[in-house]
């Protein structure tokens, strides 16, 4: 009976002591939560705050998808517009060398016209003739005397000065045709039968033809100016 | 005895715990629930050694079983998002009282019936003297 009642006194003694001991952390917990109640006020605030910023940066970072997609949309486009703008310069390119706005080189063949003694000149009407049958041959580019001849070039004879100009530039002798194109046409051209090289030569003309690998044939100096198209 | 245990085992605790380091304060609220159950089993105890019905294992039982199971309901409520803690504390609080009105009631019992006994010895002594007095008279 007695050890019994020794075990239950240390028991409620021992449960005490706990009930105690845990009631204080309590006390000194909720003390130390008065004392920093406006720290959990404002963590509670924070916590708020942080979720709305945690929303915003979903939304943001949404938005920064979006637009990494336009700049890669726009990239595509870019390199799209480039190879199109590529291809028109390609064109533009052509179309030059095609005027004659380029300095081109090929193959080809160089005529040179001179005169003879004691006969009449050779007429504009002569180089005309030629540069019309190099053309017929498949001509790419010709010159005379180093002036291209494009378009809107004019072969004219001067006959109050006797000289021809061709570009609107006075040319003298010798003429010296260059051009680029196949070299057996372009040949054939000016001294088959009946070609005006060919008759030149036998009216008493200096007439040489040589071929050339790689004739470089300069561009066009003026300008091409266009008033009446529209 | 008992009141002396309980004394020592009040200071200590005290000692203790002013010297325990700090819980965080995220479990204070499971803490506190687990004390009023402990509180009530005490009260309980003291109780039952009032009433003579003393029960080492069912005390012991008691005071973990009923702050643990009170830790419970109040994790299980923060999951359910109902106030289950309040239930427990209504229950320990009730009990509490009841306890203590056993306590009080023993001791107001004790004390009355203390007053009641030197009332009548005192009553005794009064006679005896009247009768001694008389006796002396005589």
């Amino acid at each position: 009976m007695k050890k019994g009642k020794i075990a239950m006194t240390i028991t409620i003694g021992i449960a005490c002591f706990a009930l105690v001991t845990v009631m204080m952390m309590q006390f000194k917990v909720v003390n130390e939560t008065d004392i920093t109640a406006i720290e959990d006020m404002q963590e509670s605030e924070l916590k708020t705050e942080l979720a709305n910023w945690k929303t915003r940066y979903e939304e943001i970072d949404a938005q920064y998808q979006e637009v990494t997609q336009r700049i890669e949309e726009y990239k595509n486009d870019e390199e799209s517009s480039n190879e199109a703008s590529q291809l028109v310069q390609e064109e533009l390119e052509q179309t030059n060398t095609l005027l004659g706005l380029t300095d081109v080189h090929g193959e080809g063949i160089i005529i040179t016209l001179k005169s003879g003694e004691d006969i009449s000149p050779i007429t504009a009407d002569d180089l005309l003739i030629i540069v019309n049958a190099l053309k017929f041959a498949g001509a790419e580019a010709i010159s005379i005397n180093d002036e291209r001849i494009v378009n809107t070039t004019d072969i004219v004879y001067i006959t109050s000065g006797s000289f021809i100009k061709i570009n609107g530039q006075r040319i003298l002798e010798p003429y010296v045709i260059k051009v680029i194109g196949n070299q057996s046409h372009m040949e054939s051209a000016v001294t088959g039968t009946g070609a005006r090289a060919e008759e030149l030569k036998t009216l008493g003309h200096t007439v040489t033809i040589e071929k050339d690998n790689d004739i470089t044939i300069g561009k066009y100096n003026g300008e091409i100016k266009t008033r009446y198209i529209q | 005895m008992v009141f002396i245990a309980i004394l020592i085992g009040c200071i200590l605790g005290a000692i203790l715990g002013l010297n325990a380091p700090m819980i965080s304060y995220t479990y204070s609220s499971y803490l506190a629930i687990a004390i009023i159950a402990a509180l009530d089993s005490v009260f309980g105890g003291i109780a039952s050694v009032i009433k003579k019905n003393f029960d080492l294992k069912i005390f012991i039982s008691g005071f973990f079983g009923n702050a643990i199971l009170a830790i419970l309901l109040t994790i299980l409520g923060q999951k359910l998002n109902v106030d289950i803690y309040l239930a427990a504390i209504v229950v320990f609080v009730w009990r509490m009282f009841m306890n203590l009105g056993t306590i009080r009631r023993y001791y107001v019992e004790k004390w009355s019936d203390m007053i009641k006994e030197k009332a009548s010895k005192k009553d005794k002594d009064k006679k005896q003297e009247k009768q001694e007095e008389k006796t002396e008279e005589k």
